[in-house]
């Protein structure tokens, strides 16, 4: 019997569910490996009997601790897409600032009418097998993952800073470029897309297991950015991490 | 311009396998014999390895556990730890698998022959051990004294129980026995290997201990050896190491300058004495 | 060695007649106010003139990622190896790039020859130019890796008006006679030649304060120093240094496997010492795990493992890791030189 997968969504845009559809062909020859029970994005059937639950966006209210409880006793498998399920990403923006002044700023005269808690990763409330940071998440990362979990292969991911790929594809430096650049922490797994874009890394998908922040620090401030700035890059995507505090 | 001929063959290329049997040796480890499908031979050394692939999973490197007086075909002994050995212990037989090898340089046989050997065990060390036991065991007027000493944590973590008892029964060998944690059926010594030590007299001049184990035993076995007054040319060790490739090539197993799947990985406390990072 | 002139005003139609030949022909281009070795369309992106480029030209002989197997799972397993190689004229590599690529071909050859690499190199033709505008990071001069006269088919020093070109090999000798217009050169642009090298070594910002020759002993003497612990402290453990050197070559190996799970690839990728879990084993011990040690090993794979296992520097002094280093701790003849410096106490 071919495995059975819910995707989710909880605080967030979607956009990681989307890459899966994006898929097109490779989705197809997913699809005779694997059952798609449930999936709101891409289908209206709603099935409960799941093996493996992608949970897309962070954990934002009360109610989504609750489903997510409930998700977690139904699946053997639960995977958080993209950087807010895994890292809390950029809701977690709003644990900065006073619960009700966020209600406030969104819903303004309505804010009586809903509840928000500071937001969290999926992980936070509970277990995660498995995590796809990433803003959006790298799709061609969720088909590694699907396929070591048909093989039955442990998935991990990349645990090197972005910097190893960075040179691979042979980028000119961001701080070369006089820019600034969280790469020497983020976790890999990316091909430093945003660099080699003309971007610079935003840390989307989390830190390494044993970053060396306090140089990164430095770095930062010797390239002209305050303590303040630092924080708020930091804040950007990994704003439940303690190094953003 | 380079001068260097291209070699036909790839170092990367294994040669496909047959897994011909399985047996449980305990909670965690599984014996595999294989045979080539070519019916080649695999050719090796006690104390050399091989790195066996599953594609689609990868390669790992792993002793071999079988001695080359056993013909034809080849046995390793495997824990459960990571990817391939997981895929590996849920093959069944008749599956291929891709062999590399044999790599290493293996225990130093023609210096072993007229000498009297002290095997020491630490756990799974046992596993390329075993394959220099049956060695000795079968070539027994070329060698002289076989002492072992080995070492579990706990009785349910003895590896190869049915030739531990063997061992035991036989005359022309001593095995001597222990675990770091008994149970209430264990009769035996308790404790860690090295408390075995002072239970065995030897000739140092004409012993050669070999040791393979965890990392943190060599430390400990090498202080017993001296203490024994065996020198430090005829401690010898079998040392672990990432080794990806096999070949030299691609860097993970070094220690110092030495890539230990090339020069290694057994080396006599002589040659790691002053190798920082070594033991 | 035979050496012949291509006028400057002739230097473009030689570059473009290769470009027009069957060969890929790579050379260094101006990116984003750098330099980077990438193929070349037409002449004009060439820089002859350049001080380093990012990269080493290594990716053409060792990829970033480069498959060694096919192969496909079924009742029988058939894999079959991967040999890839595309004629490459690397043009204008500096002399330290050269020494470079004869380390790698010591590596990759020897007793167990590796055949994806020494294909590649057996396709690649090396024309070397003399570095005349070092880069504040390099210290060449130290290594005798700032000149060469071996490792290359064709090697040009920019003599002003024109180009000095010695011949290394029957290929380069050939290549000059099909693709340049070409002369005799005389005596005095010989001389020329001698002055443009001899200045060129006097403008080195950066020197080791002892010969190359005794890096080896002074590291063997200098395991415990403190300098280890306290530029790694700051090190970021990105590899930076490790993916610019233009002599590592440590790489992992991977299996991938399509969608279908039948058909994959084995491939191998850039690896590098200064990375985390690079001497992980799968029990869960890591032989390197603090930074310290990984720093270290380095330094020592740099100045001396290398020379003891090949008879060559495993650093070419080309200044690349100093310059990607975000830390400022990767340059290894600011090491070097702090080892001597506390030797000298020492003693």
């Amino acid at each position: 019997m071919k495995p059975r997968l819910g995707f989710f969504d909880f605080t967030g845009c979607e956009g990681c569910q989307l890459e899966v559809i994006n898929f097109e062909i490779e989705l197809v020859e997913l699809l005779e490996l694997v059952d798609i029970v449930n999936f709101r994005e891409a289908m209206t059937e709603k099935g409960e009997d799941y093996e493996i639950a992608f949970i897309d966006g962070a954990i934002t209210t009360e109610s989504d601790i609750s489903r997510i409880k409930e998700i977690r006793e139904q699946a053997k498998i639960v995977v958080a897409m993209g950087a807010c399920a895994s890292l809390g990403g950029v809701n977690c923006l709003k644990n900065f600032r006073p619960m009700e002044e966020n209600l406030k700023i969104v819903y303004g005269d309505c804010a009586g009418y809903y509840n928000t808690i500071p937001a969290r990763p999926v992980s936070a409330v509970v277990p995660v097998e498995y995590e796809l940071p990433g803003c959006p998440m790298n799709r061609y990362e969720f088909l590694k993952l699907a396929k070591a979990l048909l093989l039955g292969k442990k998935f991990e991911l990349p645990n090197y800073p972005v910097c190893v790929e960075c040179k691979m594809v042979g980028n000119v430096c961001v701080f070369d470029k006089g820019g600034f650049c969280l790469g020497p922490v983020t976790r890999a797994g990316c091909s430093a897309i945003c660099v080699t874009t003309g971007r610079h890394c935003w840390g989307c998908r989390g830190l390494v297991d044993d970053p060396n922040v306090n140089s990164e620090k430095e770095i930062l401030q010797k390239h002209g950015l305050t303590v303040d700035d630092i924080l708020n890059q930091f804040r950007i995507f990994n704003g439940y991490l303690e190094v953003s505090k | 311009m380079i001068s260097q001929a291209i070699p036909e063959a790839s170092i990367y290329q294994p040669r496909p396998a047959k897994l011909i049997r399985t047996e449980a040796i305990a909670e965690r480890e599984k014996l595999f014999e294989f045979e080539f499908r070519d019916g080649g031979e695999l050719g090796h050394k006690p104390g050399q390895f091989v790195e066996i692939s599953l594609f689609g999973i990868g390669e790992m490197p792993n002793s071999i556990s079988s001695s080359p007086t056993k013909n034809c075909s080849f046995e390793l002994a495997v824990r459960n730890v990571g990817n391939v050995t997981s895929a590996l212990h849920g093959l069944t037989e008749g599956s291929t698998v891709g062999i590399r090898g044999p790599f290493g340089n293996g225990f130093p046989i023609d210096k072993l022959k007229g000498n009297d050997i002290l095997i020491v065990a630490g756990g799974i060390g046992l596993f390329p051990l075993r394959s220099l036991i049956n060695y000795v065991l079968d070539k027994r007027s070329d060698f002289g004294r076989l002492m072992i000493l080995s070492g579990s944590r706990t009785p349910q973590e003895r590896m190869f129980v049915s030739e531990l008892e063997k061992w035991q029964e036989r005359r022309d060998m001593e095995l001597l026995e222990t675990v770091d944690r008994g149970d209430e059926k264990w009769t035996g010594n308790v404790g860690v290997v090295t408390t075995l030590f002072p239970k065995v007299d030897i000739d140092p001049q004409n012993t050669f201990a070999i040791t393979v184990g965890p990392p943190v035993m060599y430390k400990f076995v090498v202080a017993e050896c001296k203490k024994k007054a065996i020198a430090d040319e005829q401690i010898l060790l079998s040392l672990e190491r990432r080794m990806k490739c096999g070949v030299g090539k691609c860097g993970h197993c070094q220690i110092n300058g030495v890539y230990v799947c090339q020069e290694g990985p057994v080396f006599s406390y002589a040659e790691i004495r002053k190798l920082e990072e070594a033991i | 060695m035979e050496n012949r002139i291509i006028e400057k005003q002739n230097m473009d139609v030689f570059v473009n007649n290769l470009i027009n030949s069957d060969a890929e022909v790579v050379g260094a281009k101006r990116k984003d106010g750098k330099y980077a070795f990438g193929k070349l369309a037409d002449a004009t992106e060439l820089c002859l003139d350049y001080d380093l480029a990012l990269y080493p030209p290594k990716s053409y002989l060792l990829p970033p990622k480069e498959t060694l197997i096919k192969f496909e799972l079924g009742e029988e397993l058939e894999a079959e190896p991967v040999v890839e190689a595309e004629r490459v004229i690397l043009f204008g590599v500096h002399p330290y790039d050269i020494k470079a690529i004869e380390l790698l071909d010591v590596a990759f050859s020897g007793t167990n020859p590796d055949i994806n690499y020494l294909s590649r190199r057996a396709k690649v033709t090396i024309i070397g130019i003399d570095c005349l505008n070092p880069n504040p990071n390099a210290f060449c001069a130290s290594l005798g890796t700032a000149t060469t006269d071996t490792g290359f088919d064709l090697m040009l020093t920019d003599i002003g008006a024109s180009y000095v070109v010695a011949i290394g090999s029957s290929e380069g000798e050939e290549l000059l006679g099909k693709y340049a217009v070409t002369r005799e050169a005389t005596q005095s642009e010989l001389v020329q030649r001698d002055e443009q090298r001899q200045k060129a070594l006097a403008k080195y910002k950066v020197a080791l304060s002892m010969s190359a020759e005794d890096l080896p002993e002074l590291l063997d003497k200098s395991w415990d120093s403190p300098v280890f612990k306290e530029k790694s402290e700051k090190c970021l453990s990105c590899g930076s240094c490790v993916m610019v050197c233009p002599t590592c070559f440590c790489f992992d190996v991977q299996d991938d496997i399509a969608l279908n799970l039948k058909q994959g690839e084995r491939y191998r990728q850039w690896d590098g010492c200064m990375l985390v879990d690079f001497a992980l084993v799968a029990g869960g011990e890591n032989f390197r795990r603090d930074s310290e040690t990984r720093f270290r090993h380095r330094m020592y794979r740099k100045g001396k493992y290398l020379w003891e296992r090949y008879g060559k520097l495993g650093c070419v002094g080309c200044g690349r890791c100093a310059s990607a280093c975000l830390a400022e701790i990767a340059s290894p003849a600011e090491t070097f030189n702090t080892l001597k410096e506390e030797r000298r106490q020492h003693d």
